[in-house]
Protein backbone atom coordinates (compact mmCIF):
# COMPACT_ATOMS: atom_id res chain seq x y z
CA UNK A 1 0.00 0.00 0.00
CA UNK A 2 1.08 3.16 -1.06
CA UNK A 3 2.04 5.79 1.88
CA UNK A 4 -0.03 9.17 1.64
CA UNK A 5 1.28 12.04 1.35
CA UNK A 6 2.02 14.92 3.89
CA UNK A 7 -0.38 17.44 1.60
CA UNK A 8 -2.85 14.10 1.56
CA UNK A 9 -2.23 12.85 5.51
CA UNK A 10 -2.79 16.72 6.96
CA UNK A 11 -6.22 16.94 4.36
CA UNK A 12 -7.15 13.59 6.34
CA UNK A 13 -6.25 15.01 9.69
CA UNK A 14 -8.04 18.41 8.57
CA UNK A 15 -11.10 16.20 8.18
CA UNK A 16 -11.11 17.41 3.90
CA UNK A 17 -11.08 14.24 2.07
CA UNK A 18 -13.25 12.67 0.41
CA UNK A 19 -14.90 9.28 1.54
CA UNK A 20 -12.74 7.20 -0.40
CA UNK A 21 -9.56 8.94 0.10
CA UNK A 22 -10.30 8.94 3.58
CA UNK A 23 -10.72 5.29 3.70
CA UNK A 24 -7.67 4.91 1.61
CA UNK A 25 -5.46 7.16 4.95
CA UNK A 26 -7.28 4.85 7.19
CA UNK A 27 -6.16 1.90 5.93
CA UNK A 28 -2.35 3.07 5.06
CA UNK A 29 -1.98 4.29 8.84
CA UNK A 30 -3.50 0.73 10.37
CA UNK A 31 -0.56 -0.93 8.87
CA UNK A 32 1.87 1.50 8.83
CA UNK A 33 3.16 2.43 12.83
CA UNK A 34 5.54 4.74 11.57
CA UNK A 35 2.89 6.77 9.78
CA UNK A 36 0.71 6.88 13.03
CA UNK A 37 3.38 8.52 14.80
CA UNK A 38 3.74 10.96 12.45
CA UNK A 39 0.44 11.49 12.19
CA UNK A 40 0.01 12.43 16.19
CA UNK A 41 3.18 14.44 16.21
CA UNK A 42 0.99 16.62 13.19
CA UNK A 43 -1.90 16.56 15.76
CA UNK A 44 0.03 17.65 18.31
CA UNK A 45 1.57 20.58 16.36
CA UNK A 46 -1.75 21.85 15.51
CA UNK A 47 -3.12 21.84 18.95
CA UNK A 48 0.18 23.68 19.97
CA UNK A 49 -0.27 25.99 17.05
CA UNK A 50 -3.85 26.86 18.28
CA UNK A 51 -2.86 27.14 21.91
CA UNK A 52 -0.03 29.13 21.06
CA UNK A 53 -2.43 31.87 20.15
CA UNK A 54 -5.49 31.38 22.42
CA UNK A 55 -4.61 33.40 24.76
CA UNK A 56 -5.18 36.91 22.76
CA UNK A 57 -8.95 35.62 22.44
CA UNK A 58 -8.88 36.09 26.23
CA UNK A 59 -7.41 39.80 26.24
CA UNK A 60 -9.83 42.72 26.89
CA UNK A 61 -10.10 44.64 23.53
CA UNK A 62 -8.69 47.57 23.41
CA UNK A 63 -11.03 50.84 23.42
CA UNK A 64 -9.53 51.97 20.30
CA UNK A 65 -10.98 49.17 18.28
CA UNK A 66 -14.33 48.71 19.50
CA UNK A 67 -14.66 52.41 18.76
CA UNK A 68 -13.15 51.91 15.14
CA UNK A 69 -15.65 48.67 14.72
CA UNK A 70 -18.37 50.62 15.98
CA UNK A 71 -17.58 54.18 14.11
CA UNK A 72 -17.85 57.74 15.59
CA UNK A 73 -21.59 55.94 16.52
CA UNK A 74 -20.20 53.91 18.61
CA UNK A 75 -18.06 56.45 20.62
CA UNK A 76 -20.69 58.66 21.53
CA UNK A 77 -23.09 55.68 22.36
CA UNK A 78 -20.31 54.94 25.10
CA UNK A 79 -19.97 57.89 26.32
CA UNK A 80 -23.22 58.18 26.87
CA UNK A 81 -23.91 55.01 28.25
CA UNK A 82 -21.05 56.07 30.70
CA UNK A 83 -22.74 59.45 31.83
CA UNK A 84 -26.58 57.01 32.00
CA UNK A 85 -24.79 54.85 34.51
CA UNK A 86 -22.95 57.26 36.61
CA UNK A 87 -26.76 58.63 36.97
CA UNK A 88 -28.06 55.35 37.91
CA UNK A 89 -24.95 54.95 39.83
CA UNK A 90 -25.85 57.94 42.00
CA UNK A 91 -29.33 57.48 41.98
CA UNK A 92 -28.62 53.89 43.58
CA UNK A 93 -25.95 55.27 46.04
CA UNK A 94 -28.56 56.91 48.18
CA UNK A 95 -31.06 54.17 48.65
CA UNK A 96 -31.18 53.24 52.17
CA UNK A 97 -31.47 49.47 51.65
CA UNK A 98 -28.08 48.78 50.49
CA UNK A 99 -26.92 48.66 54.11
CA UNK A 100 -29.31 46.06 55.08
CA UNK A 101 -28.08 44.08 52.14
CA UNK A 102 -26.99 41.40 54.47
CA UNK A 103 -29.75 41.19 56.53
CA UNK A 104 -32.24 41.10 53.62
CA UNK A 105 -30.64 38.40 52.38
CA UNK A 106 -29.89 36.81 55.85
CA UNK A 107 -33.87 36.79 55.82
CA UNK A 108 -34.31 35.64 52.89
CA UNK A 109 -32.61 32.42 52.63
CA UNK A 110 -29.78 33.68 51.33
CA UNK A 111 -26.14 34.64 52.77
CA UNK A 112 -23.68 35.00 50.45
CA UNK A 113 -20.05 36.12 50.98
CA UNK A 114 -16.45 36.53 50.44
CA UNK A 115 -17.16 35.94 46.83
CA UNK A 116 -18.66 32.01 47.58
CA UNK A 117 -22.27 31.57 47.70
CA UNK A 118 -23.86 29.95 50.87
CA UNK A 119 -27.25 28.99 50.70
CA UNK A 120 -29.61 27.87 53.87
CA UNK A 121 -32.89 26.89 53.00
CA UNK A 122 -35.64 24.73 55.12
CA UNK A 123 -36.93 22.89 52.41
CA UNK A 124 -34.87 23.16 49.29
CA UNK A 125 -32.05 22.33 51.38
CA UNK A 126 -30.60 19.18 49.09
CA UNK A 127 -31.16 21.13 45.87
CA UNK A 128 -29.72 24.75 47.44
CA UNK A 129 -26.51 22.68 48.55
CA UNK A 130 -26.18 21.08 45.29
CA UNK A 131 -26.39 25.34 43.46
CA UNK A 132 -24.25 26.56 46.28
CA UNK A 133 -21.70 23.76 44.78
CA UNK A 134 -22.13 24.97 41.48
CA UNK A 135 -21.45 28.68 42.67
CA UNK A 136 -18.39 27.53 44.81
CA UNK A 137 -16.85 25.47 41.86
CA UNK A 138 -17.59 28.41 39.45
CA UNK A 139 -16.31 31.39 42.21
CA UNK A 140 -12.76 32.09 43.13
CA UNK A 141 -11.05 35.63 44.35
CA UNK A 142 -12.25 36.98 40.90
CA UNK A 143 -15.08 39.27 40.93
CA UNK A 144 -16.27 37.51 37.25
CA UNK A 145 -15.51 34.43 38.44
CA UNK A 146 -18.22 35.26 41.07
CA UNK A 147 -20.84 37.18 39.48
CA UNK A 148 -20.45 33.85 36.31
CA UNK A 149 -20.84 31.44 39.36
CA UNK A 150 -24.07 32.95 40.32
CA UNK A 151 -25.51 33.51 37.17
CA UNK A 152 -24.98 30.21 36.82
CA UNK A 153 -26.99 29.42 39.79
CA UNK A 154 -30.34 31.51 38.98
CA UNK A 155 -30.19 30.00 35.34
CA UNK A 156 -30.08 26.31 37.67
CA UNK A 157 -32.80 27.34 39.62
CA UNK A 158 -35.01 28.46 37.13
CA UNK A 159 -37.27 31.53 36.91
CA UNK A 160 -39.95 29.95 39.45
CA UNK A 161 -37.63 29.38 42.30
CA UNK A 162 -38.86 32.36 44.16
CA UNK A 163 -36.99 31.39 47.64
CA UNK A 164 -33.66 32.88 45.15
CA UNK A 165 -35.93 36.23 44.44
CA UNK A 166 -35.24 38.91 47.09
CA UNK A 167 -37.25 41.14 44.68
CA UNK A 168 -39.95 39.66 42.51
CA UNK A 169 -40.59 40.95 39.35
CA UNK A 170 -43.79 42.11 40.54
CA UNK A 171 -42.32 44.01 43.49
CA UNK A 172 -40.94 46.68 41.98
CA UNK A 173 -43.78 48.36 41.54
CA UNK A 174 -44.52 52.14 43.29
CA UNK A 175 -45.97 50.29 45.97
CA UNK A 176 -42.93 48.37 46.86
CA UNK A 177 -41.15 51.92 46.53
CA UNK A 178 -43.71 53.35 48.98
CA UNK A 179 -43.20 50.31 51.41
CA UNK A 180 -39.57 51.37 51.37
CA UNK A 181 -38.74 47.84 49.77
CA UNK A 182 -37.21 49.47 46.94
CA UNK A 183 -35.64 53.32 46.15
CA UNK A 184 -38.58 55.92 45.14
CA UNK A 185 -36.11 56.29 42.30
CA UNK A 186 -35.70 52.66 41.22
CA UNK A 187 -35.59 52.01 38.09
CA UNK A 188 -35.13 48.45 36.49
CA UNK A 189 -33.76 48.33 32.76
CA UNK A 190 -36.63 47.37 29.72
CA UNK A 191 -35.39 44.96 28.23
CA UNK A 192 -39.20 43.76 26.54
CA UNK A 193 -38.00 44.56 23.33
CA UNK A 194 -35.17 42.34 23.35
CA UNK A 195 -38.01 39.41 24.37
CA UNK A 196 -36.30 39.82 27.91
CA UNK A 197 -38.37 39.69 30.71
CA UNK A 198 -38.00 40.29 34.15
CA UNK A 199 -37.90 37.54 36.59
CA UNK A 200 -36.70 39.19 39.77
CA UNK A 201 -33.28 40.90 41.29
CA UNK A 202 -31.20 38.79 44.12
CA UNK A 203 -29.20 41.45 46.66
CA UNK A 204 -25.92 39.91 47.29
CA UNK A 205 -22.78 40.74 48.82
CA UNK A 206 -19.67 39.72 46.24
CA UNK A 207 -16.21 39.76 47.27
CA UNK A 208 -17.47 41.53 50.34
CA UNK A 209 -19.70 44.52 48.88
CA UNK A 210 -22.83 44.58 48.00
CA UNK A 211 -24.55 43.79 44.70
CA UNK A 212 -27.47 43.55 42.68
CA UNK A 213 -28.32 41.11 40.41
CA UNK A 214 -31.31 41.61 37.59
CA UNK A 215 -32.60 38.11 36.06
CA UNK A 216 -34.02 38.22 32.41
CA UNK A 217 -35.12 35.26 30.94
CA UNK A 218 -36.48 34.75 27.13
CA UNK A 219 -37.75 31.44 25.02
CA UNK A 220 -34.58 32.76 22.78
CA UNK A 221 -32.28 30.40 23.21
CA UNK A 222 -29.62 32.74 21.22
CA UNK A 223 -30.25 35.53 23.88
CA UNK A 224 -30.72 34.19 27.32
CA UNK A 225 -31.12 33.99 30.03
CA UNK A 226 -29.15 36.91 31.27
CA UNK A 227 -28.29 38.52 34.01
CA UNK A 228 -26.99 42.17 34.84
CA UNK A 229 -25.11 42.90 38.06
CA UNK A 230 -24.65 46.33 39.58
CA UNK A 231 -22.17 46.27 43.03
CA UNK A 232 -19.82 48.64 44.62
CA UNK A 233 -16.12 48.61 43.25
CA UNK A 234 -13.25 50.21 44.54
CA UNK A 235 -11.14 49.76 41.82
CA UNK A 236 -10.30 52.57 39.42
CA UNK A 237 -12.72 53.00 36.22
CA UNK A 238 -12.52 50.84 33.38
CA UNK A 239 -13.83 50.70 29.79
CA UNK A 240 -16.69 48.18 28.64
CA UNK A 241 -14.55 44.93 28.51
CA UNK A 242 -15.15 41.15 27.23
CA UNK A 243 -14.04 38.54 28.66
CA UNK A 244 -15.70 34.81 29.28
CA UNK A 245 -15.73 32.62 31.72
CA UNK A 246 -16.86 28.98 30.64
CA UNK A 247 -19.61 28.78 28.35
CA UNK A 248 -20.40 32.58 29.64
CA UNK A 249 -19.32 35.61 27.88
CA UNK A 250 -19.59 38.35 29.78
CA UNK A 251 -19.36 42.33 29.23
CA UNK A 252 -18.40 43.96 32.15
CA UNK A 253 -17.02 47.99 33.10
CA UNK A 254 -16.78 50.04 36.00
CA UNK A 255 -17.58 53.59 37.35
CA UNK A 256 -16.96 55.78 39.73
CA UNK A 257 -16.80 53.54 42.33
CA UNK A 258 -19.74 50.58 40.68
CA UNK A 259 -19.10 47.40 39.07
CA UNK A 260 -21.39 46.78 36.40
CA UNK A 261 -21.65 43.31 34.45
CA UNK A 262 -23.86 41.70 31.58
CA UNK A 263 -23.73 37.71 31.87
CA UNK A 264 -25.25 35.38 29.70
CA UNK A 265 -24.01 32.77 26.77
CA UNK A 266 -25.44 35.08 23.79
CA UNK A 267 -22.79 36.15 21.95
CA UNK A 268 -20.61 39.62 22.37
CA UNK A 269 -22.73 41.49 19.46
CA UNK A 270 -26.06 40.92 21.70
CA UNK A 271 -24.63 41.75 25.17
CA UNK A 272 -23.13 45.14 23.17
CA UNK A 273 -26.32 45.75 21.72
CA UNK A 274 -28.41 45.35 25.22
CA UNK A 275 -25.49 47.35 26.64
CA UNK A 276 -26.61 49.89 24.78
CA UNK A 277 -29.93 49.81 25.18
CA UNK A 278 -29.43 49.36 29.16
CA UNK A 279 -27.40 53.30 29.24
CA UNK A 280 -30.11 54.59 26.31
CA UNK A 281 -32.89 53.68 28.88
CA UNK A 282 -30.76 54.92 31.90
CA UNK A 283 -29.78 58.30 30.53
CA UNK A 284 -33.34 58.71 29.56
CA UNK A 285 -34.42 58.71 33.11
CA UNK B 1 -24.30 51.84 9.04
CA UNK B 2 -26.90 49.01 10.37
CA UNK B 3 -26.46 47.95 13.99
CA UNK B 4 -26.09 44.34 13.23
CA UNK B 5 -22.93 45.18 10.92
CA UNK B 6 -21.38 46.88 13.68
CA UNK B 7 -22.46 44.50 16.55
CA UNK B 8 -20.79 41.61 13.99
CA UNK B 9 -17.47 43.55 13.71
CA UNK B 10 -17.05 44.00 17.37
CA UNK B 11 -18.34 40.54 18.06
CA UNK B 12 -15.25 39.35 15.88
CA UNK B 13 -12.79 41.69 17.23
CA UNK B 14 -10.63 39.05 19.35
CA UNK B 15 -10.70 36.55 16.91
CA UNK B 16 -9.11 39.28 13.87
CA UNK B 17 -6.79 40.30 16.95
CA UNK B 18 -5.39 36.47 17.46
CA UNK B 19 -5.55 36.09 13.12
CA UNK B 20 -3.70 39.86 13.33
CA UNK B 21 -1.06 38.58 15.81
CA UNK B 22 -0.33 35.20 13.95
CA UNK B 23 0.24 37.34 11.01
CA UNK B 24 2.36 39.92 12.07
CA UNK B 25 3.99 38.67 15.39
CA UNK B 26 3.32 41.71 17.06
CA UNK B 27 0.78 42.92 19.38
CA UNK B 28 0.94 46.33 18.44
CA UNK B 29 1.02 46.21 14.50
CA UNK B 30 -1.50 43.63 14.94
CA UNK B 31 -3.95 46.08 16.60
CA UNK B 32 -3.11 48.51 14.63
CA UNK B 33 -4.06 46.31 11.42
CA UNK B 34 -6.99 45.34 12.98
CA UNK B 35 -8.14 49.03 12.90
CA UNK B 36 -7.23 49.50 9.62
CA UNK B 37 -9.25 46.42 8.53
CA UNK B 38 -12.40 48.00 10.68
CA UNK B 39 -12.22 51.30 8.74
CA UNK B 40 -12.06 49.67 5.62
CA UNK B 41 -14.64 47.15 6.64
CA UNK B 42 -17.31 50.16 7.55
CA UNK B 43 -16.32 51.74 4.07
CA UNK B 44 -17.12 48.80 2.40
CA UNK B 45 -20.05 47.52 4.33
CA UNK B 46 -22.26 47.54 1.00
CA UNK B 47 -20.41 44.85 -0.56
CA UNK B 48 -20.48 42.63 2.55
CA UNK B 49 -23.41 39.25 1.69
CA UNK B 50 -25.80 38.98 3.81
CA UNK B 51 -26.12 35.26 4.55
CA UNK B 52 -21.89 34.26 4.10
CA UNK B 53 -19.54 33.97 6.56
CA UNK B 54 -18.57 37.57 8.34
CA UNK B 55 -15.19 36.01 9.48
CA UNK B 56 -14.29 35.57 6.84
CA UNK B 57 -14.90 38.53 5.00
CA UNK B 58 -12.94 40.15 7.49
CA UNK B 59 -10.43 37.59 7.70
CA UNK B 60 -9.89 38.61 4.16
CA UNK B 61 -9.57 42.07 4.77
CA UNK B 62 -7.06 41.94 7.36
CA UNK B 63 -5.01 40.12 5.10
CA UNK B 64 -5.62 42.60 1.98
CA UNK B 65 -4.34 45.42 4.61
CA UNK B 66 -1.24 43.48 5.79
CA UNK B 67 -0.12 42.75 2.20
CA UNK B 68 -0.85 46.27 1.56
CA UNK B 69 1.12 46.88 4.61
CA UNK B 70 3.99 44.68 3.44
CA UNK B 71 3.97 45.93 0.33
CA UNK B 72 4.37 49.95 1.12
CA UNK B 73 7.15 49.08 4.39
CA UNK B 74 9.44 46.85 5.39
CA UNK B 75 7.55 45.37 8.64
CA UNK B 76 10.30 45.64 11.37
CA UNK B 77 9.13 43.54 14.41
CA UNK B 78 9.78 46.25 17.11
CA UNK B 79 7.97 44.37 20.17
CA UNK B 80 8.74 41.36 21.90
CA UNK B 81 6.07 39.17 22.46
CA UNK B 82 7.32 38.54 26.00
CA UNK B 83 5.36 41.31 27.21
CA UNK B 84 2.26 40.06 25.73
CA UNK B 85 2.18 36.49 26.46
CA UNK B 86 2.91 38.07 30.42
CA UNK B 87 4.98 35.36 31.91
CA UNK B 88 4.90 35.80 35.43
CA UNK B 89 7.81 34.41 37.68
CA UNK B 90 5.49 33.27 40.26
CA UNK B 91 3.56 31.05 38.11
CA UNK B 92 3.89 27.28 38.44
CA UNK B 93 7.06 25.75 36.78
CA UNK B 94 4.35 23.84 34.77
CA UNK B 95 2.88 26.80 33.64
CA UNK B 96 5.85 28.58 32.78
CA UNK B 97 7.30 25.57 31.02
CA UNK B 98 3.84 25.67 28.56
CA UNK B 99 4.41 29.54 28.14
CA UNK B 100 7.97 28.40 26.81
CA UNK B 101 6.74 26.10 24.59
CA UNK B 102 3.99 28.18 23.16
CA UNK B 103 6.23 30.83 22.67
CA UNK B 104 8.78 28.82 20.78
CA UNK B 105 5.66 27.91 18.60
CA UNK B 106 5.16 31.17 18.02
CA UNK B 107 8.86 31.73 16.93
CA UNK B 108 8.87 28.84 14.89
CA UNK B 109 5.31 30.29 13.27
CA UNK B 110 7.36 33.64 12.62
CA UNK B 111 10.23 32.50 10.53
CA UNK B 112 7.04 30.73 8.23
CA UNK B 113 6.83 32.35 4.76
CA UNK B 114 4.30 34.76 4.69
CA UNK B 115 1.83 32.21 2.28
CA UNK B 116 2.40 29.46 4.64
CA UNK B 117 1.53 31.31 7.82
CA UNK B 118 -1.72 32.93 6.55
CA UNK B 119 -2.86 29.35 5.48
CA UNK B 120 -1.72 28.17 8.94
CA UNK B 121 -3.64 30.66 10.75
CA UNK B 122 -6.82 30.25 8.46
CA UNK B 123 -7.18 26.28 8.88
CA UNK B 124 -5.44 25.37 12.11
CA UNK B 125 -6.15 28.84 13.98
CA UNK B 126 -9.28 29.97 12.86
CA UNK B 127 -11.06 26.64 11.85
CA UNK B 128 -11.85 27.35 8.55
CA UNK B 129 -12.38 24.75 5.65
CA UNK B 130 -9.53 24.72 2.95
CA UNK B 131 -12.42 25.69 0.77
CA UNK B 132 -13.42 29.09 3.18
CA UNK B 133 -9.37 30.03 3.61
CA UNK B 134 -8.78 29.35 -0.43
CA UNK B 135 -11.92 32.19 -1.16
CA UNK B 136 -10.09 34.42 2.05
CA UNK B 137 -6.51 34.17 0.42
CA UNK B 138 -7.79 34.41 -3.40
CA UNK B 139 -6.21 31.20 -4.02
CA UNK B 140 -7.15 27.61 -5.40
CA UNK B 141 -7.67 25.16 -2.76
CA UNK B 142 -5.03 23.04 -3.94
CA UNK B 143 -2.35 26.19 -2.98
CA UNK B 144 -3.94 26.37 0.18
CA UNK B 145 -3.60 22.60 0.79
CA UNK B 146 0.06 22.31 -0.28
CA UNK B 147 1.20 25.63 1.62
CA UNK B 148 -0.42 24.03 4.91
CA UNK B 149 1.14 21.10 4.49
CA UNK B 150 4.47 22.70 3.60
CA UNK B 151 3.59 24.87 6.59
CA UNK B 152 2.74 22.00 9.26
CA UNK B 153 5.97 19.97 7.87
CA UNK B 154 8.60 22.73 8.44
CA UNK B 155 6.65 23.04 12.07
CA UNK B 156 7.13 19.92 13.09
CA UNK B 157 10.83 19.84 12.11
CA UNK B 158 11.28 23.08 14.21
CA UNK B 159 9.17 22.15 16.98
CA UNK B 160 11.03 18.35 16.84
CA UNK B 161 12.70 19.67 20.62
CA UNK B 162 11.28 20.35 23.90
CA UNK B 163 7.50 21.88 22.61
CA UNK B 164 6.35 19.29 20.49
CA UNK B 165 7.90 16.65 23.17
CA UNK B 166 5.90 18.44 26.10
CA UNK B 167 2.75 18.46 24.22
CA UNK B 168 2.59 14.88 22.97
CA UNK B 169 3.99 13.88 27.10
CA UNK B 170 0.84 16.23 28.14
CA UNK B 171 -1.37 14.54 25.20
CA UNK B 172 -0.38 10.84 26.85
CA UNK B 173 -0.64 11.58 30.53
CA UNK B 174 -4.49 12.92 29.69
Amino acid sequence: MQRPSDETLIAYLDGELDEPDTLEVIRALACDERLQAHAERLNASARLIRAAYDDVLREPVPDRLIAAARGDRGLSALQRALAGLARWRLALGERPWWIGVPVAAALAGLVVGGGLGFIAGTEQTASLTAQQDLVTAGAGTNWLDSIAGYHKLFVKAGANDRALMDVPADATGDAARKAGQLPADFRLPNLKPWSLEFQGARLLVIDGRPATQLFYTTDNKNLGPLTFVEAESSKSDLAPTFDRREDLNILYWRHHGHAYALVGTTDIGYLWNIYNDIAWQLDAI
Amino acid sequence: MSAPFNDQLVAVLPRLRRFARGLTGSAVEADDLVQAACERALARAHQFQPGTRFDSWMFRIVQTVWIDQLRAREIRRTESEDEALGTGTDEPTRRVEARMALREVQAAMAVLPAEQRLALLLVTVEGLSYREAAEVAAVPVGTIMSRLARARVALLAKLGGGALRGSTEDAKAE
